[in-house]
């Protein structure tokens, strides 16, 4: 396959139980397969414990698959260990308080992600050709964040800390961005604040982008592709064109449609 | 006044006493505020570093090298906690006790008894200072002299792109794998870079004292914590600089209350109990003051 034709994520079958083969026994994905192609931004939606946030994590490799392949680049990476899957993707997570460093400054955050994937060295943790373009990034969030570089995190709120969380996975470009339920911890205005810096920095480089939500009017408003979860299968997979049909009834309908036709035949 | 002289008496040991605990004092800071992971394993870095000095300056090697080795050795230690912890998936504070436990016979081993005195050899005491080991004060004057260099250097690293990633690993292991960090190696430098600086000052503490014995290690874990926390309440913990000098300036304050308790008439073998009784006491604080506050 030529290099340019490459998906920028193909998910081949992936399995993953939790405690098999005991009373608790949970099979989070069981089967799941989709490419996506560069550039595409999927939404995925699912009732709760439908195994969206494991799948992330198995992309990102928090979790091992049991079986299956994650291709990235022609290459399998489905062994790879989460600190080398970093250098393909980068997250931001439920929690705010998941996605930085509490303890050190704006800009060492900053400085962290912006080595995302790389070799550190004894050379300075921060250079100052850097700190302008942290501010530079900064500033589109319009949080006032670029005058506080040398503020800790920890005196952050929430919405800052998932702002800027946001901002350190996508300052060096990743090929694959994964957003968990990224602003449901939030009150609804950072959420809403989060969610428009989300569409500009995806849009701005064309980011592959997979996007968990439970929101479902965000999952009709945004991206070119949907993917509805159910019992750790993909159930249903709208393209762009499919997407742009559906309404958040109409989705609600399909979901009930495939739950209960399952039901039937099993 | 009786008090008083006493205590004037013993301020210039005390002093120098203090600035020879500050190393290993940095070396509890680090696991327990860098990298978030209790760990005792000092309690076997200072003794070896202490035998691994003494065993050498016997053997005819100079200080300097003494140090040197020291150090290596501390870090073999402090690393092989972190690997057993990491490895294994024991719990820090376990694969602590069983390496300093496995270090008691080590330190034995490396001197081929249980204890090694050093006074007929040069020290850097008596090569920096002069032939008799120099004064306490003067003694005190050159430890921090070497403290200073040393916090310089702990502060330039943990600014360095491995060291701000080192302080992201202890303040955040999950996001920082996501940014490509192999936290697992960091944990394992992070408490070899504790172990350099627990033996460093057991190689200090064998040159000030001039013999070193398997037990010296016995407390220092405790006074290091205490002097930790007592310099954190004194400087606070808001900037890097405020961290790196808690524990000195914590050492050095731990002595002189020391001193005067001596000076008090207090029986010196009290005061472990009451230094465990302090760190107590200030563990339990936060905890004491949640209760008070939902009392009112
Ligand atoms: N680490 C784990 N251990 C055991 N069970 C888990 C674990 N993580 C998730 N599960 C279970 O797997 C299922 C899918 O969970 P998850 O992927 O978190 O769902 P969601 O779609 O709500 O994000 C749930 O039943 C959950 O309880
Ligand atoms: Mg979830």
């Amino acid at each position: 396959m030529d290099e340019s034709t490459y998906p920028a994520i193909r998910v081949e079958d992936i399995r993953r139980t939790f405690h098999p083969g005991t009373v608790q026994e949970k099979k989070a994905l069981r089967g799941v397969s989709f490419d996506l192609r560069p550039g595409e931004f999927a939404v995925v939606i699912g009732s709760n414990g439908a195994g969206k946030s494991t799948l992330l994590n198995a992309l990102a490799g928090e979790i091992p698959v049991d079986s299956g392949r994650i291709v990235a680049n022609g290459t399998e990476i489905q062994n790879w260990p989460v600190h080398r899957r970093a250098r393909l993707m980068s997250r931001v997570f439920q929690d705010p308080m998941m996605g930085t460093a509490a303890a050190l400054t704006i800009e060492e955050n900053l400085s962290i992600a912006a080595r995302r994937g790389q070799r550190r060295s004894l050379r300075f943790g921060i250079r100052k050709s850097e700190r302008e373009a942290f501010r530079a990034k900064l500033e589109m969030l319009g949080l006032g964040l670029e005058n506080r570089l040398s503020d800790r995190v920890d005196l952050l709120s929430g919405g800052q800390r998932q702002s800027l969380t946001l901002v350190m996975a996508t300052l060096k470009q990743p090929q694959l961005l994964l957003l968990d339920e990224h602003t449901a911890a939030l009150d609804p205005r950072a959420a809403a604040l989060v969610m428009r810096a989300t569409t500009e920095v995806v849009h701005e480089n064309a980011t592959t982008t997979l996007m968990v939500t439970h929101n479902m009017s965000h999952a009709i408003e945004f991206g070119n592709r949907l993917l509805m979860i159910h019992e750790g299968k993909v159930i249903l997979d709208a393209s762009a064109e499919e997407k742009s049909k559906l309404t958040a009834g109409s989705l609600v309908d399909r979901f009930h449609d495939v739950v209960s036709d399952r039901m039937v035949l099993s | 006044m009786e008090i008083l002289s006493t205590y004037l008496n013993l301020l210039p040991v005390s002093l120098a006493q203090g600035a020879v605990y500050a190393f290993v004092a940095l070396g509890v800071m680090i696991p327990f505020r860098v990298l978030s992971l209790p760990d005792l394993t000092s309690e076997g870095t200072f003794p070896l570093g202490g035998a691994v000095l003494a065993t050498l300056l016997a053997a005819g090697f100079n200080p300097v090298a003494g140090l040197l080795v020291a150090i290596g050795a501390g870090i073999l230690a402090g690393g092989a906690t972190a690997l057993i912890h990491l490895l294994l998936k024991i719990p820090s504070l376990l694969a602590g006790i069983i390496v300093l436990t496995m270090l008691f016979s080590i330190n034995i081993r490396i001197m081929g008894k249980p204890n090694t005195a050093i006074f007929n050899y040069e020290t850097i005491f008596t090569e920096l200072l002069n032939a008799d080991g120099g004064a306490p004060l003067s003694q005190f004057a050159l430890l921090m002299a070497i403290i200073l260099g040393v916090c310089g250097l702990l502060f330039w690293f943990l600014h360095t792109e491995i060291g701000v990633a080192l302080r992201s690993v202890g303040a955040n292991q999950m996001m920082s794998r996501a940014q490509g960090l192999p936290t697992k190696w960091y944990i394992v430098g992070g408490l070899g870079l504790a172990g350099a600086l627990s033996a460093f000052g057991g190689a200090i503490m064998a040159q000030f004292q001039s013999y070193a014995d398997v037990t010296m290690g016995a407390g220092v874990l405790i006074i290091g914590l205490a002097s930790t926390i007592l310099g954190e309440a004194l400087v606070g913990t808001k900037t890097l600089v405020r961290q790196i000098a808690a524990p000195v300036v914590g050492a050095l304050v731990y002595f002189q209350v020391v001193a005067v308790a001596l000076a008090l008439g207090m029986e010196p073998s009290d005061l472990r109990l009451l230094t465990g009784i302090f760190v107590l006491c200030t563990l339990a604080a936060p905890l004491i003051a949640k209760r008070v506050a939902r009392m009112r």
